[in-house]
C-alpha cells in the first residue's frame, strides 16, 4: 500500500486503521500462483491434480473460451496455506504431459475478479 | 582492374571467407535471390517495408483514408511475406473485405490485392486462387477502381502462376474494350501464356506485334520461348535457344538454365538436368535454392519424384531457406504430393526451429496442420505423425493433428484420430470434445451435437457436468427437449448429471443479480474517514511542504476509490458525496494526475454526480506559478554604449567603427559587447584583434566565457592563421568553462579541421582532433574525424589516407570517407592497397559493409560489371540504410547512371524494398524532369509485379503532369472522391469530411471547402466544422478580406460553445486593424473576454487598437490609447508595443511617428515608464535606422533600459511550468554573472529563497561573487572551492543521476 509505506511512527491508531484498510484492500490477496503456457489437452482435473502435489489447492481457475471450446493457456491456482504456494514456487521446472508450464506468484487479480465472487471468499 | 575483379571474384568465389564471418553454419549463406513468393513461379515478392526508413513526403498533403489503408495493408502482407514467405488466405480475404467495408479502393490497393492472389498462397488450391483472384478483380472495378495496364499485367500474372489457361486474344480484347494500351510486359506475359501450353504459333504471333512496336526483345521472351518448345515436343528448339540468344547479343541468365532444367525434370530427363546443372556453374551462374525448388516442384509433378532426393542435396540452405522449403512442402501437399513433401520435410528439419511456446520438440506442425486443412487420409497423416514422433523430432504429433482438426471443426477426422490415439493409449479426454460442441451449438446443429456426442460414448469418454450445461444443453430448446433427443438417438445420459447441469445453468443466471458484502472500511462511520483525511492534511508529519507528503491525501482518496468495486461505489454514493463535499469545505488539494486516476475510476463505474463533485477539487496543476519580479536598477550607459557595438556587429558588420566605438567607451563595455566583437572580429578573418579582444576581456573578468559558437569561431580564425596553440588553448579554456557544444557549434569544428585538411595540414588537424577528443567537449564522430583523411586524400596520397583511417579508427573508432578512399583506389586502380583496404574494412566491419563499400565505389565509379557481381554475393542481404545513403548520394549530385544501376542491380537482393528504390529512381527524375526516365521506372515496375506505395505513384504522375504528358494510371485527389461519394449516397462519417475541409482550407481555397461543407451536411445531418476547421476558415476569409465573413465565423463558433485558435484571432484583429476598423476590435475583444482559456497576446488588442486609430488617419487617438496603457497599470510595463512601431516604420509614415515618439518622450520624462521607448530603440536598431536610435538616445540620455529584467522574464514565461527550478535559477544567476547584473542577482536569490529552492554550490559561489564585486556582504557562507571544481561536482552528479534513467 502506497501510503502505509509512508506511515511515520507514533500515530498508532492511524496506523492500525491504515493496517484494516491495507488488509481489506489485500483481502483479495490468496495464496495464488499464475500459470500460463498450459498445454491444451488438459483440463482443470488434471492441473488440479497436478498442483497438488504442492499443497491443498482451494480453487483453480482455467478459463474456456466459450467461442472456441478451447482453454487460453492460462489458469490460477489457489492454495490454502502460503506453504502451498511457495512449494510451487520453488519447483522448476513444472512439467505436465511433456509441457513446461510457466508459474509464477499472481501479482495482480485478473480482470473482474473485483466482483462479487471474490468478496464471498471473504 | 584485372587486379581489382580479382579482389571481386576472390569474395564471391571463396564462401570460405564469408564464413569466418557468418561462422556457424557450414554452408555459406547464400543470398535469397528472391526472398518471397512461394515455390511454383519465381519473381514475385512484395516490396519489402522499412518503415523507419520511408519519410514522410514534406507537404502537409491529404493523407487520405486509402493511403493510410493501403500502408496498412502492404505492412500487413508485407509481414507476412517477409516472415514465411507467403500470405495466408485468411489474412487476404480480410484485407480484401476491410478494403470493399470501407469504399473507394484505389488503384494500388487493387494492385496489392491482385499481387497476392498467386503464388504467395501456396496453401490455396489453383482452382480457388484463379476464384479468388477473378471476386477481387469484379468485386474492386465494381466498387470503382480503375484499372489500368499494370492491373492488367499484374492479372496476366496471376493467371501464369495459377496455371490458369485463357485465350491470350481475348485478354487483348478485353483490354482493347477497357480501352487500356498493353504494353512489352503485357506481351511478354502473353507469350509467356501460348508458351505454357506449347503453342509456339501463338507466341510468335505475339512476337510479330512487339517487333512491329520496336519492342525490345528480353531475355524474359527467350525463357519462355523455350518452355514453348518443349511443350511442344520440339526439344531441338529448346536447346537451340540459347545459342539463338547469344546470336541476339542477350546472354543466357539462370532463368534460361531454370527454364531448361524444368522442361528436362518434366520429360523426367535427370541426366540432361545433370548436365545443364554441369553448364550452369561452368557459365560462372548461380541457381538459387528456390530455383531449385521448382525443379523438385515440376520433377514431383509430372511424377519423377525419385530424383528429388538428388536435387534436394544440391541445395545451398540460402538466407530464407527454410521458409521456402516451408512453402514447398506446403505446395507439393496442396497439389498431392504429401509423400515427396514429407521427404522433403525430414530434409530440413534439422534447420528447423523449435517454436517458443514448448520445451518438448514440435516440428512439423505446419505441415500436420496443412495436412488437416487440405483434408488427407487420416492413415497417412497417422503415419507421418509416428515417423515424426519415432525420429524424435515431435513429441506429440497426434495430440497436435488433433488439435487442427478440432479447430477446423473436422468432427469426422477428430473422431478417427482420437480412435487411434486411444489406440496408441493416449488418454482422451471430454474437453477434446468441446471445441466441435461450440461449433454445432452456434449452428443448432442437434444432430452435428448427437453425432459426437455418441462418437464420445463410442470412445469411452464420459461427458462430465462442465460438457452438458455448457457444450450440450445450450444447444437445445429446453432441456426436456435435450433428454428426449437424447433418448431418441440411444444415448445413455447419467440423469443426475443432467439434473446437476441444469441446476447449474440456473444458478449461474440467478448469480447474475448478484450479492456482494461491504468491505469493512464503508462500513465505518463517515466521521471517522473524515478524521483520517484532516489528520492527513493537517498534521505536519503527513503535510510538509514537501509535494511528496502533501501528496498523502491525494492518495489516501485514490486508493479509497481504487478499493472499492463499483457496486459498493454504487450503493455508497451517497456517503461518499458527503464525504467530498465535506473534504471540499476543508480546501484540499490534490495532483492532476491523481485527480485524473479518481475521475477515471469514479467515470468507468458511471458515478458522473460523483465526478462533479471531485472535480470541484483545487486541482493543482504544476508546482505553484513562477515569476520573476522585474527590478529597476539605475539606467546605465553601459547598456546602451554596448547595445550600439552590438548592433553595429549584427548589421552592418562594420568592424573598424564598432572597434572605434569600443575605444572611446572601453569602461563601458560590457562582456557581451567584447563577445559580439569577438565574434566579428573573427568573421572579418582577424585574428590578431579577435585575440587581443579576447585577452582583454579575460584580463577584466577571467570568469567570462563565451558562448560555444564564439570560442568555435576563434578557435577556427585562430587555427587558420596558424595560431595553433592558441586555438587549443581556447579549447581547454572552453572545458574549463564548462561551454557545452551543439551540434551546429559541432559542425564548426569539423569546417575549422577541413581548412587545414585543404592546406595539407596534417598536424594542425591530428591536435585539434586530439584537443576536441581528450577534452571531452565533443564525442569522436565520423565528421570530426574525416578532415584528417580528407586532408590526404586531397594530395593523393592514397597510402597516408589509409594510414590514417587506421589510426583514426584505432584511436577514436571512427572511420570515415571510406568511400572516397575506395573510389580513388578503384580509379587509380591500386588493386595491392585496395586489397589492404578491404581487408581491413572486413575485419573491423564484417564482410558484408565491406561488400557494400566496394559496392557503391563500383557503383560510383562507374564499374558496373564488378558491381554487380559484388551485389550478387551469396548471403548478402538488403541494408536499406546504406541502400538509401547511396540513392541519396546520387540524388543529391543528379547522378542517374550509378542509381539507376544500382536500382537493377537490387532486384534480387534479399529483402530490398523496391518501392524504396523506385521510389528514389523518380525522385531523381523529379529533380531532372526527365520524364522519359519515369515513364521507363514504371514500366520496370510492372515488369517487376510491385504494388508501388501512393507517394511512388504520386511523384510519377507529377513528373508526366510537369511535362503535359498523360498519367497512364489514377491517382485520386480526395477532393473528387468525396465529390463521387456524394453522388453516389456513399455515406461517410464526419472525420473524413473534416480533414479534407481542412486540407482544402490550408490552401486558402474556400469555395471547394465550402462545397465538401455541404455535401458533409447532406450526408451527415449534425455536421459541422471542428474549431480547427473554422478556426482555419477565419484565416482563409481574413487573407482575403472578408473580415465581415471572418467576424461571423467567429461568432458562430463561439455561439457553438468551439474555441478559436489563437492565430484565428490575432489574424482577424490584425485584419480589422489594416481596416482601421476599431469598433469590430473592441467587440472581438470582448467576445474573446469570455472564452477565458485562450492564450492571447496581452498586446494584441491594445496595438491594433492603436493601429487601427493610425490607419484611419486619427494619430491622436492611438496616442491616447498607448499612453494611457501604460500609465495607468504600472504592470503594463511589461508590455510590448513594438508591433505598432514596426508597423509605422515599416508603412514610412512619419506623421504618426513623430507623435508616437513625442509619447514616448513624454512617457519617460513624466511617468517614469520606459518601455515604450525601450521599444522604439530596439525597433528603431531592428530595423536599421542607427542615427534615428542614437538620436533617441540621445534625447533620453537617462532613459531606463531593463534589458536583462526583459529577458528574465521573457524566459520565465517561455518556461512557467518547468519543474526543475533549481536548474532554471541556476542558469538564471550565470547570466546574470555573465552580464554582472548584480541586483538581478539579488532579487533571484531572494526568490530562491522565499520559494525553498535550494541553489547548488556554483550558483552560490557566483552569487558571491557578484555580491562581492558590488561591494555587498555575502549573505551566506560562500562555498571555499574553485568555479571548476564545483562545476566538476555537479556535472559528476548530474551524469550519475541520468544514468539509471538511461538503464
Amino acid at each position: 500500500m502506497f501510503f502505509l509505506s509512508r506511515g511515520h511512527g507514533g500515530h498508532r491508531q492511524l496506523h492500525s486503521q491504515g493496517l484494516n484498510m491495507a488488509a481489506t484492500a489485500a483481502g483479495k490477496k490468496v495464496f495464488e500462483v499464475f500459470v500460463s503456457k498450459v498445454p491444451w489437452t488438459v483440463a482443470t482435473k488434471e492441473v488440479k491434480e497436478y498442483f497438488r502435489q504442492f499443497g491443498q489447492v482451494k480453487k483453480c481457475l482455467l478459463p474456456f473460451d466459450k467461442e472456441t471450446g478451447f482453454h487460453r493457456g492460462f489458469c490460477w491456482i489457489g492454495f490454502t496455506t502460503e506453504e502451498g504456494l511457495q512449494n510451487a514456487l520453488q519447483k522448476d521446472p513444472h512439467i505436465i504431459e511433456g509441457a513446461r508450464l510457466q508459474v509464477q506468484k499472481n501479482r495482480k487479480p485478473f480482470s473482474g475478479r473485483k466482483s462479487n465472487k471474490e468478496a464471498e471468499d471473504n | 582492374m584485372a587486379a581489382l575483379l580479382r579482389s571481386a571474384r576472390l569474395l564471391k568465389c571463396s564462401p570460405a571467407l564469408l564464413l569466418q564471418v557468418t561462422g556457424n553454419t557450414r554452408h555459406a549463406p547464400a543470398a535469397g535471390r528472391l526472398y518471397s513468393g512461394a515455390v511454383g513461379t519465381p519473381h514475385v515478392g512484395l516490396c519489402v517495408q522499412q518503415r523507419g526508413l520511408v519519410k514522410d513526403e514534406p507537404s502537409v498533403a491529404v493523407r487520405s483514408k486509402q493511403a493510410q489503408q493501403f500502408d496498412w495493408a502492404l505492412a500487413k502482407l508485407d509481414s507476412s511475406v517477409r516472415r514465411t514467405g507467403r500470405v495466408t488466405k485468411t489474412l487476404l480475404l480480410h484485407i480484401f473485405h476491410d478494403i470493399c467495408r470501407t469504399g473507394y479502393p484505389s488503384g494500388n490497393q487493387a494492385l496489392l490485392m491482385l499481387r497476392s492472389c498467386g503464388s504467395l498462397l501456396p496453401e490455396v488450391p489453383l482452382v480457388e486462387r484463379i476464384e479468388l483472384s477473378q471476386r477481387i478483380w469484379d468485386k474492386l472495378q465494381e466498387l470503382g477502381a480503375t484499372y489500368d495496364v499494370s492491373h492488367y499485367n499484374a492479372l496476366l500474372k496471376t493467371y501464369l502462376q495459377n496455371e490458369f489457361r485463357f485465350s491470350p486474344t481475348d485478354f487483348l480484347a478485353k483490354m482493347e474494350a477497357a480501352n487500356v494500351q498493353p504494353n512489352r510486359v503485357t506481351y511478354q506475359r502473353l507469350i509467356a501464356a501460348y508458351c505454357e501450353v506449347g503453342d509456339i504459333e501463338g507466341a510468335s504471333t505475339i512476337l510479330g506485334f512487339m517487333k512491329s512496336k520496336d519492342l525490345p526483345i528480353t531475355e524474359a521472351v527467350f525463357n519462355s520461348l523455350a518452355t514453348g518448345h518443349a511443350r511442344a515436343r520440339d526439344m531441338d528448339s529448346a536447346e537451340g535457344i540459347l545459342s539463338v540468344m547469344k546470336g541476339a547479343g542477350i546472354e543466357p541468365g539462370p532463368d534460361t538454365y531454370l527454364s531448361l532444367l524444368n522442361v528436362y525434370a518434366e520429360k523426367g530427363d535427370f541426366a540432361k538436368m545433370k548436365q545443364t546443372l554441369e553448364m550452369v556453374e561452368n557459365a560462372d551462374i548461380h541457381l538459387m535454392d528456390r530455383d531449385l525448388m521448382q525443379v523438385v516442384f515440376s520433377l514431383t509433378k509430372a511424377g519423377h519424384q525419385q530424383y528429388v532426393p538428388e536435387i534436394v542435396e544440391r541445395m545451398h540452405h540460402e538466407r530464407g531457406y527454410v521458409p521456402d522449403a516451408m512453402n514447398l512442402c506446403l505446395s507439393l501437399i496442396t497439389h498431392g504430393h504429401e509423400e515427396t513433401a514429407f521427404s522433403v520435410l525430414k530434409s530440413f528439419t534439422g534447420l528447423l526451429v523449435q517454436s517458443q511456446t514448448s520445451d518438448s520438440p514440435d516440428l512439423g506442425n505446419f505441415f500436420l496442420r496443412h495436412c488437416v486443412n487440405m483434408d488427407k487420409s487420416v492413415e497417412n497423416i497417422v503415419r507421418f505423425c509416428k515417423d515424426l514422433k519415432d525420429s524424435g523430432l515431435h513429441s506429440s504429433p497426434l495430440q497436435f493433428t488433433l488439435q487442427c482438426s478440432l479447430e477446423a471443426k473436422k468432427t469426422g477426422m477428430a473422431v478417427e484420430l482420437m480412435r487411434r490415439m486411444k489406440e496408441e493409449g493416449v488418454p482422451l479426454r471430454p474437453h477434446y470434445f468441446w471445441p466441435l460442441f461450440t461449433h454445432y451449438q452456434k449452428e443448432k446443429n442437434i444432430s452435428g451435437t448427437l453425432q459426437a456426442l455418441r462418437a464420445m460414448q463410442e470412445l469411452g469418454v464420459a461427458s462430465d457436468m462442465d460438457t452438458f450445461s455448457i457444450y450440450i444443453l445450450p444447444s437445445f430448446p429446453s432441456v426436456d427437449s435435450a433428454r428426449t433427443s437424447l433418448k431418441e438417438a440411444g444415448i445413455d445420459v447419467d440423469a443426475n448429471i443432467l439434473i446437476a447441469a441444469e441446476l447449474r445453468a440456473e444458478a449461474s443466471r440467478g448469480n447474475l443479480a448478484g450479492l456482494f458484502s461491504l468491505k469493512p472500511l464503508l462500513k465505518s462511520p463517515l466521521h471517522l474517514l473524515l478524521q483520517i483525511t484532516e489528520l492527513l492534511c493537517k498534521d505536519p508529519r503527513f503535510n510538509s511542504t514537501e509535494p511528496e507528503t502533501s501528496e498523502n491525501v491525494a492518495y489516501f482518496l485514490y486508493n479509497l476509490i481504487d478499493s472499492m468495486n463499483e457496486t459498493e461505489v454504487h450503493s455508497k454514493e451517497e456517503q461518499l458525496r458527503e464525504y467530498f463535499g465535506l473534504l471540499k469545505n476543508m480546501n484540499i488539494s490534490i495532483s492532476l494526475n491523481i485527480f485524473r486516476g479518481i475521475r477515471n475510476i469514479l467515470e468507468s463505474y458511471q458515478v458522473p454526480e460523483l465526478v462533479k463533485e471531485i472535480a470541484c477539487f483545487h486541482v493543482v496543476k504544476y508546482g505553484g506559478c513562477w515569476s520573476v519580479t522585474s527590478h529597476h536598477s539605475k539606467p546605465v550607459v553601459s547598456i546602451c554604449v554596448s547595445m550600439c557595438v552590438v548592433e553595429l556587429c549584427l548589421s552592418h558588420q562594420k568592424l573598424e567603427r564598432a572597434l572605434e566605438l569600443k575605444i572611446l567607451y572601453e569602461a563601458d563595455m560590457t562582456p557581451a559587447a567584447y563577445a559580439m566583437l569577438i565574434n566579428l572580429c573573427c568573421r572579418h578573418d582577424n585574428a590578431e584583434e579577435a585575440l587581443k579582444l579576447k585577452m582583454e576581456l579575460a584580463r577584466k573578468d577571467s570568469e567570462v566565457a563565451l558562448d560555444a559558437q564564439k570560442y568555435v569561431a576563434l578557435v577556427r580564425v585562430l587555427s587558420k592563421h596558424g595560431k595553433l596553440e592558441e586555438a587549443i588553448d581556447m579549447l581547454k579554456e572552453m572545458k574549463e568553462k564548462d561551454v557545452q557544444l551543439r551540434d551546429g557549434t559541432i559542425s564548426l569544428l569539423t569546417l575549422t579541421m577541413n581548412t587545414a585538411a585543404m592546406k595539407g595540414d596534417a598536424n594542425s588537424i591530428r591536435r585539434l582532433q586530439e584537443a576536441i577528443f581528450t577534452l571531452g567537449l565533443a564525442k569522436p564522430s565520423s565528421n570530426l574525424c574525416s578532415p584528417l583523411i580528407t586532408c590526404y586524400l586531397e594530395s593523393g596520397n592514397y597510402a597516408g589516407a589509409f594510414d590514417a583511417t587506421v589510426e583514426v579508427h584505432k584511436q577514436y573508432n571512427q572511420m570515415p570517407k571510406i568511400h572516397d578512399l575506395i573510389c580513388g583506389l578503384v580509379e587509380k586502380g591500386d588493386a595491392e592497397l585496395l586489397q589492404n583496404v578491404v581487408e581491413f574494412l572486413s575485419q573491423e566491419r564484417g564482410e558484408m559493409m565491406m561488400l557494400y563499400d566496394l559496392y557503391f565505389a563500383f557503383l560510383q565509379t562507374g564499374r558496373y560489371k564488378e558491381a554487380r557481381k559484388i551485389i550478387e554475393t551469396p548471403g548478402l542481404r538488403a541494408r536499406p540504410t546504406r541502400l538509401q545513403w547511396f540513392a541519396e548520394k546520387c540524388i543529391a549530385a543528379q547522378q542517374m547512371e550509378p542509381l539507376e544501376n544500382m536500382v537493377d542491380m537490387t532486384v534480387k537482393l534479399f529483402e530490398c524494398d523496391r518501392d524504396d528504390m523506385y521510389h528514389c529512381l523518380l525522385r531523381l527524375c523529379k529533380e531532372t524532369n526527365d520524364w522519359q526516365k519515369a515513364e521507363a521506372t514504371w514500366m520496370k515496375m510492372q515488369e517487376e509485379n510491385l504494388a508501388p506505395r501512393e507517394r511512388t505513384l504520386r511523384l510519377l504522375a507529377d513528373i508526366l503532369k510537369n511535362n503535359d504528358k498523360e498519367v497512364p494510371f489514377e491517382v485520386p485527389e480526395a477532393y473528387d472522391m468525396l465529390k463521387e461519394a456524394g453522388s453516389t449516397g456513399m455515406v461517410l462519417g464526419p472525420a473524413p469530411y473534416d480533414t479534407l475541409i481542412k486540407a482544402l482550407l490550408a490552401k486558402g481555397n474556400i469555395e471547394d471547402a465550402m462545397a465538401v461543407k455541404n455535401i458533409a451536411t447532406d450526408h451527415v445531418p449534425e455536421f459541422s466544422l471542428s474549431d480547427n476547421a473554422n478556426s482555419l476558415l477565419i484565416v482563409s476569409q481574413v487573407k482575403r478580406c472578408q473580415m465581415k465573413d471572418a467576424l461571423g465565423t467567429l461568432k458562430g463558433m463561439l455561439q457553438a460553445d468551439q474555441v478559436p485558435s489563437q492565430l484565428a484571432i490575432t489574424r482577424l484583429v490584425q485584419g480589422l486593424a489594416s481596416e482601421g476598423n476599431t469598433q469590430d476590435i473592441q467587440e472581438v475583444e470582448a467576445l474573446v473576454k469570455t472564452l477565458g482559456s485562450i492564450k492571447l497576446s496581452s498586446m494584441l488588442f491594445v496595438n491594433n487598437a492603436a493601429l487601427a486609430h493610425i490607419k484611419n488617419e486619427d494619430i491622436d487617438s492611438a496616442v491616447e490609447l498607448l499612453q494611457s496603457f501604460y500609465i495607468q497599470n504600472t504592470d503594463n510595463q511589461k508590455s510590448s508595443i513594438s508591433f505598432v512601431f514596426r508597423k509605422v516604420l515599416d508603412a514610412n509614415n512619419d506623421a504618426a511617428l513623430d507623435k508616437l515618439s513625442a509619447m514616448v518622450e513624454r512617457l519617460c520624462n513624466h511617468f517614469a515608464s520606459y518601455r515604450a521607448a525601450t521599444d522604439l530603440f530596439l525597433m528603431y536598431l531592428d530595423t536599421g535606422r542607427t542615427e534615428e536610435a542614437k538620436f533617441l538616445l540621445q534625447v533620453l540620455c537617462c532613459i531606463l533600459l531593463p534589458v536583462q529584467a526583459a529577458k528574465i522574464k521573457a524566459l520565465s514565461e517561455l518556461i512557467p511550468d518547468f519543474t526543475e527550478k533549481e536548474n532554471i535559477y541556476s542558469h538564471l544567476v550565470k547570466c546574470c554573472g555573465l552580464d554582472k547584473d548584480f541586483s538581478s542577482a539579488k532579487a533571484l536569490y531572494e526568490r530562491m529563497q522565499a520559494e525553498g529552492v535550494k541553489a547548488d554550490e556554483l550558483t552560490l559561489k557566483r552569487l558571491a561573487l557578484l555580491y562581492k564585486e558590488a561591494g555587498e556582504p555575502v549573505p551566506f557562507e560562500e562555498p571555499p572551492e574553485s568555479f571548476s571544481f564545483y562545476a566538476d561536482k555537479l556535472k559528476k552528479q548530474r551524469s550519475e543521476s541520468m544514468e539509471p534513467a538511461d538503464c
